[in-house]
Protein backbone atom coordinates (compact mmCIF):
# COMPACT_ATOMS: atom_id res chain seq x y z
CA UNK A 1 0.00 0.00 0.00
CA UNK A 2 3.33 2.38 -0.42
CA UNK A 3 1.59 3.86 -3.63
CA UNK A 4 -1.80 4.77 -1.97
CA UNK A 5 -1.07 8.23 -1.31
CA UNK A 6 -5.30 9.51 -1.19
CA UNK A 7 -6.10 6.39 1.34
CA UNK A 8 -2.88 6.73 3.36
CA UNK A 9 -3.91 10.43 4.44
CA UNK A 10 -7.85 9.72 4.43
CA UNK A 11 -7.01 6.97 7.01
CA UNK A 12 -4.98 9.06 8.60
CA UNK A 13 -7.13 11.86 9.38
CA UNK A 14 -10.25 9.33 9.63
CA UNK A 15 -8.54 7.39 12.68
CA UNK A 16 -8.81 9.99 15.30
CA UNK A 17 -12.44 10.84 14.09
CA UNK A 18 -13.74 7.11 14.59
CA UNK A 19 -12.10 6.90 18.14
CA UNK A 20 -13.79 10.02 19.13
CA UNK A 21 -16.75 8.49 17.73
CA UNK A 22 -16.64 5.63 19.67
CA UNK A 23 -16.00 7.14 23.01
CA UNK A 24 -19.26 9.15 21.65
CA UNK A 25 -21.30 6.38 21.66
CA UNK A 26 -19.49 4.90 24.22
CA UNK A 27 -20.51 7.77 26.87
CA UNK A 28 -23.52 8.90 25.54
CA UNK A 29 -25.23 5.28 24.91
CA UNK A 30 -27.69 6.31 27.07
CA UNK A 31 -29.40 8.47 25.77
CA UNK A 32 -28.86 8.02 21.87
CA UNK A 33 -28.42 4.89 19.91
CA UNK A 34 -25.44 2.57 20.97
CA UNK A 35 -23.36 1.08 24.11
CA UNK A 36 -20.79 -0.90 25.30
CA UNK A 37 -20.55 -3.07 21.81
CA UNK A 38 -20.94 -0.75 19.35
CA UNK A 39 -18.60 1.26 20.89
CA UNK A 40 -16.29 -1.36 20.92
CA UNK A 41 -16.14 -2.28 17.19
CA UNK A 42 -16.19 1.53 16.50
CA UNK A 43 -13.27 1.53 18.29
CA UNK A 44 -11.95 -1.58 16.86
CA UNK A 45 -13.06 -0.43 13.25
CA UNK A 46 -10.22 2.47 13.86
CA UNK A 47 -7.50 0.05 14.28
CA UNK A 48 -8.16 -2.24 11.83
CA UNK A 49 -7.72 0.56 9.46
CA UNK A 50 -5.36 1.57 10.28
CA UNK A 51 -3.46 -1.78 10.11
CA UNK A 52 -5.26 -2.66 6.52
CA UNK A 53 -3.68 0.35 5.10
CA UNK A 54 -0.18 0.84 7.08
CA UNK A 55 0.54 -2.59 7.56
CA UNK A 56 0.34 -5.29 10.65
CA UNK A 57 3.76 -4.09 11.72
CA UNK A 58 2.54 -0.41 11.66
CA UNK A 59 -0.45 -1.21 14.24
CA UNK A 60 0.95 -3.47 15.80
CA UNK A 61 3.60 -0.89 17.32
CA UNK A 62 0.73 1.37 18.59
CA UNK A 63 -1.52 -1.71 20.04
CA UNK A 64 0.78 -4.98 20.68
CA UNK A 65 -1.02 -8.08 20.56
CA UNK A 66 -0.58 -8.85 24.44
CA UNK A 67 -2.15 -5.66 25.08
CA UNK A 68 -4.89 -6.58 23.16
CA UNK A 69 -5.17 -10.12 24.77
CA UNK A 70 -5.23 -7.78 28.05
CA UNK A 71 -7.55 -6.04 27.32
CA UNK A 72 -9.71 -8.78 26.45
CA UNK A 73 -9.61 -9.95 29.83
CA UNK A 74 -9.70 -6.65 31.44
CA UNK A 75 -13.25 -5.74 30.38
CA UNK A 76 -14.10 -8.76 31.87
CA UNK A 77 -13.02 -8.20 34.98
CA UNK A 78 -14.20 -4.39 35.31
CA UNK A 79 -18.08 -6.18 34.37
CA UNK A 80 -17.49 -8.59 37.51
CA UNK A 81 -15.90 -6.41 39.69
CA UNK A 82 -18.77 -4.04 39.36
CA UNK A 83 -21.08 -7.11 40.07
CA UNK A 84 -18.44 -8.14 43.02
CA UNK A 85 -18.52 -4.11 44.36
CA UNK A 86 -22.29 -3.94 44.88
CA UNK A 87 -22.31 -7.60 46.48
CA UNK A 88 -19.70 -6.01 49.03
CA UNK A 89 -21.50 -2.96 49.68
CA UNK A 90 -24.53 -5.42 51.09
CA UNK A 91 -26.53 -5.59 47.68
CA UNK A 92 -26.83 -8.53 44.88
CA UNK A 93 -24.74 -8.96 42.09
CA UNK A 94 -24.88 -6.41 40.33
CA UNK A 95 -27.61 -4.06 41.92
CA UNK A 96 -26.95 -1.09 40.73
CA UNK A 97 -28.93 0.87 43.60
CA UNK A 98 -25.64 0.19 45.96
CA UNK A 99 -23.64 2.98 44.79
CA UNK A 100 -26.20 5.46 45.85
CA UNK A 101 -28.11 4.26 48.07
CA UNK A 102 -29.96 7.41 48.14
CA UNK A 103 -30.17 7.84 44.89
CA UNK A 104 -30.72 4.13 43.57
CA UNK A 105 -31.40 6.00 39.88
CA UNK A 106 -28.38 7.92 40.53
CA UNK A 107 -26.84 4.40 41.61
CA UNK A 108 -27.90 2.77 38.49
CA UNK A 109 -26.50 5.81 36.28
CA UNK A 110 -23.05 4.96 37.52
CA UNK A 111 -23.39 0.95 37.74
CA UNK A 112 -24.52 0.70 34.03
CA UNK A 113 -21.73 3.16 32.96
CA UNK A 114 -18.97 0.81 34.56
CA UNK A 115 -20.28 -2.36 33.01
CA UNK A 116 -20.71 -0.83 29.57
CA UNK A 117 -16.72 0.29 29.92
CA UNK A 118 -16.11 -3.20 30.71
CA UNK A 119 -18.49 -4.79 27.65
CA UNK A 120 -16.46 -1.85 25.20
CA UNK A 121 -12.72 -2.75 26.68
CA UNK A 122 -13.23 -6.45 25.72
CA UNK A 123 -15.28 -5.80 22.20
CA UNK A 124 -12.22 -3.81 21.32
CA UNK A 125 -9.78 -6.64 22.46
CA UNK A 126 -11.44 -9.37 20.38
CA UNK A 127 -12.31 -7.48 17.75
CA UNK A 128 -9.09 -6.23 17.18
CA UNK A 129 -7.42 -9.98 18.29
CA UNK A 130 -9.30 -11.47 15.59
CA UNK A 131 -8.04 -9.11 13.33
CA UNK A 132 -4.65 -9.78 13.99
CA UNK A 133 -5.51 -13.52 13.73
CA UNK A 134 -6.76 -13.15 10.03
CA UNK A 135 -3.97 -10.97 8.96
CA UNK A 136 -1.09 -12.62 10.44
CA UNK A 137 -2.06 -15.37 8.49
CA UNK A 138 0.35 -16.85 5.55
CA UNK A 139 -1.72 -16.70 2.50
CA UNK A 140 -1.85 -19.85 0.18
CA UNK A 141 -3.57 -18.87 -2.68
CA UNK A 142 -1.16 -17.19 -5.47
CA UNK A 143 -1.56 -14.47 -7.63
CA UNK A 144 -1.77 -16.44 -10.82
CA UNK A 145 -5.06 -17.27 -9.62
CA UNK A 146 -6.49 -14.07 -9.42
CA UNK B 1 -44.93 12.70 1.76
CA UNK B 2 -42.03 14.13 0.91
CA UNK B 3 -39.70 11.43 2.67
CA UNK B 4 -42.00 8.50 1.56
CA UNK B 5 -41.27 8.86 -2.14
CA UNK B 6 -37.56 9.20 -1.43
CA UNK B 7 -37.72 6.23 0.27
CA UNK B 8 -39.59 4.28 -2.35
CA UNK B 9 -37.09 5.83 -4.74
CA UNK B 10 -33.91 4.55 -2.60
CA UNK B 11 -35.58 1.34 -2.36
CA UNK B 12 -35.90 1.35 -6.19
CA UNK B 13 -32.25 2.12 -6.48
CA UNK B 14 -30.88 -0.30 -4.19
CA UNK B 15 -33.22 -3.16 -6.15
CA UNK B 16 -31.29 -2.19 -9.08
CA UNK B 17 -27.82 -2.05 -7.30
CA UNK B 18 -28.79 -5.74 -6.37
CA UNK B 19 -29.00 -6.70 -9.79
CA UNK B 20 -25.47 -5.59 -10.79
CA UNK B 21 -24.23 -7.15 -7.84
CA UNK B 22 -25.46 -10.48 -8.36
CA UNK B 23 -24.94 -10.34 -12.50
CA UNK B 24 -21.81 -8.35 -12.50
CA UNK B 25 -19.13 -9.42 -14.86
CA UNK B 26 -16.12 -8.78 -12.98
CA UNK B 27 -14.96 -8.56 -9.43
CA UNK B 28 -14.78 -4.68 -9.15
CA UNK B 29 -18.71 -4.30 -11.04
CA UNK B 30 -19.40 -6.19 -7.59
CA UNK B 31 -17.08 -4.66 -5.55
CA UNK B 32 -18.71 -1.10 -6.48
CA UNK B 33 -22.29 -2.44 -6.37
CA UNK B 34 -21.62 -3.55 -2.30
CA UNK B 35 -20.00 0.23 -2.12
CA UNK B 36 -23.07 1.54 -3.03
CA UNK B 37 -25.06 -0.23 -1.92
CA UNK B 38 -23.72 0.23 1.94
CA UNK B 39 -23.91 4.30 0.54
CA UNK B 40 -28.00 3.80 -0.11
CA UNK B 41 -28.16 2.03 3.24
CA UNK B 42 -26.63 5.18 4.71
CA UNK B 43 -29.18 7.34 2.81
CA UNK B 44 -32.19 4.84 3.48
CA UNK B 45 -31.26 4.77 7.26
CA UNK B 46 -30.95 8.54 7.35
CA UNK B 47 -35.02 9.09 5.52
CA UNK B 48 -36.21 6.23 7.56
CA UNK B 49 -35.05 8.42 10.96
CA UNK B 50 -36.89 11.25 9.43
CA UNK B 51 -39.95 9.91 8.37
CA UNK B 52 -40.13 7.86 11.88
CA UNK B 53 -39.36 11.16 13.45
CA UNK B 54 -36.61 9.79 15.11
CA UNK B 55 -33.83 11.81 13.71
CA UNK B 56 -31.07 9.33 16.20
CA UNK B 57 -31.29 7.60 13.71
CA UNK B 58 -28.28 9.91 11.63
CA UNK B 59 -25.73 8.32 14.44
CA UNK B 60 -26.49 5.02 13.08
CA UNK B 61 -25.95 5.65 9.22
CA UNK B 62 -22.82 8.07 10.25
CA UNK B 63 -21.70 4.58 11.65
CA UNK B 64 -22.40 2.84 8.64
CA UNK B 65 -20.98 5.46 6.22
CA UNK B 66 -17.73 4.68 8.57
CA UNK B 67 -18.14 1.18 8.48
CA UNK B 68 -18.87 0.81 4.83
CA UNK B 69 -15.37 2.95 4.02
CA UNK B 70 -13.13 0.20 5.62
CA UNK B 71 -15.00 -2.54 4.76
CA UNK B 72 -14.73 -1.78 0.68
CA UNK B 73 -10.63 -0.93 1.52
CA UNK B 74 -10.63 -4.43 3.39
CA UNK B 75 -12.07 -6.16 0.76
CA UNK B 76 -10.39 -4.15 -2.28
CA UNK B 77 -6.90 -5.01 -0.41
CA UNK B 78 -7.64 -8.34 0.03
CA UNK B 79 -8.38 -9.32 -3.92
CA UNK B 80 -4.97 -7.36 -4.95
CA UNK B 81 -2.24 -8.62 -2.41
CA UNK B 82 -4.51 -11.21 -1.36
CA UNK B 83 -3.51 -10.39 3.03
CA UNK B 84 -4.97 -7.78 4.78
CA UNK B 85 -2.35 -7.66 7.45
CA UNK B 86 0.45 -6.56 5.34
CA UNK B 87 2.16 -6.34 1.21
CA UNK B 88 2.73 -9.66 0.23
CA UNK B 89 6.22 -9.85 -0.88
CA UNK B 90 5.40 -10.68 -4.65
CA UNK B 91 2.98 -7.82 -4.89
CA UNK B 92 5.85 -5.45 -3.40
CA UNK B 93 8.37 -6.37 -5.96
CA UNK B 94 5.30 -5.84 -8.68
CA UNK B 95 4.97 -2.59 -7.47
CA UNK B 96 7.79 -1.14 -6.55
CA UNK B 97 10.75 -3.30 -7.59
CA UNK B 98 11.81 -3.99 -4.40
Amino acid sequence: MQHHLILRVVTKLLCGAIILYAFYVQFHGDYSPGGGFQAGVIMAVAFIAYGVVFGLDAVQKVLPAWVVHKLAALGVLVYSMTGVVSLFLGYAFLDYGAFSPHHPSHGQHWGILAVELGVGITVTGVMVTIYYAFASRIPRITDEEW
Amino acid sequence: MMFAVAIIALFISMVLVLVRLFGGPTLYDRVLAVNSFGTYTVLFIGVLGFLNERPDFLDIALLYALINFVGTIAILKYFRYRKIGDMSPLARKEETGL
